[in-house]
């Protein structure tokens, strides 16, 4: 049975320190500074499933990091827009993620840098909307 | 007679509303992320008008430079190579950026926030954080 799309009511995370959300939905930012306060300032060792994610944010995703049965976002007809290049060697104002699953997910307002592989694979995606 | 039939506003939304509302920040500190969702919220998908003088605008963010928002004497962020600061959109459209349009930033000082915007933009930014880099090291 497919997960998505996400039809249940609105339910806000609470503990932003989990290490597994299931069925809820939070603001990236809450659960970035929340990890910077109490950890080494980048997300890592989580799993997100059927959470409704919401941005404003780019995630910088690094290893480990996966996807699987996940809406991207409103891409706006070109898939594209979703995702950026970092000019540096660097991102700077990016939301850096480490070994994270995203499973069933649904992104809001949320765009992706990474390695040119990564990028590539996001531009290879059919377009969300 | 009293109408009972609106729901009060929660303190978090007044603030929220207060915060849209003003055009002017002297002297503060300023989480850029929760500036935008409160602007999500009031319907607003960027940030218009505002004049910041003398904060600290902090990220995690990636601010896209819109017209009419010009930057005076700030502080950009600390970053050996200025295109650190920059992304290049792949796309015409940009996700998860916070966009601001005529918004003036006066001596502020930047941390954890990136810019991009349009091919120009990222070039004239580029320019202007290298030769304040050489200015820094001719002083």
């Amino acid at each position: 049975m497919s997960l998505l799309p996400i039809t249940r009511p609105v339910v806000l995370a609470e503990d932003f320190g989990a290490l597994v959300f299931e069925n809820v939905d939070l603001t990236l930012y809450d659960v970035f500074a929340h990890a910077v306060k109490n950890g080494p300032g980048l997300i890592q060792g989580r799993t997100f499933k059927g959470c409704r994610i919401q941005g404003p944010a780019i995630i910088l995703a690094s290893d480990g990091v996966t996807f699987r049965e996940t809406n991207f976002g409103d891409s706006r007809g070109d898939i594209r827009n979703l995702v950026m290049k970092p000019l540096g060697d660097k991102a700077i104002g990016t939301v850096p993620m480490r070994d994270c699953a995203f499973i069933g997910c649904e992104f809001y307002g949320v765009g992706f840098t990474g390695t040119d592989e990564f990028i590539a694979q996001i531009v290879a995606l059919p377009n969300t909307i | 007679m009293n109408d009972t039939t609106q729901t009060p506003m929660s303190a978090e939304e007044k603030f929220g509303r207060e915060l849209v509302a003003r055009t002017t920040f002297e002297k503060e500190a300023v989480w850029l992320p929760s500036l935008a969702v409160h602007h999500m919220n009031a319907g607003q998908t960027f940030i218009e008008g505002k004049t910041f003088t003398e904060c600290l605008i902090e990220g995690p963010a990636v601010m896209a430079v819109m017209n009419g928002t010009h930057f005076d004497t700030c502080n950009m962020g600390v970053a050996e190579n200025p295109k650190t600061l920059l992304l290049d959109p792949r796309g015409d459209m940009i996700a998860g950026v916070i966009g601001m349009s005529n918004c003036q930033f006066i001596r502020c000082r930047f941390v954890q926030v990136a810019f991009t915007g349009a091919r120009e933009m990222l070039d004239g930014v580029e320019k202007d954080l290298l030769g304040a880099r050489g200015a820094a090291a001719q002083a």
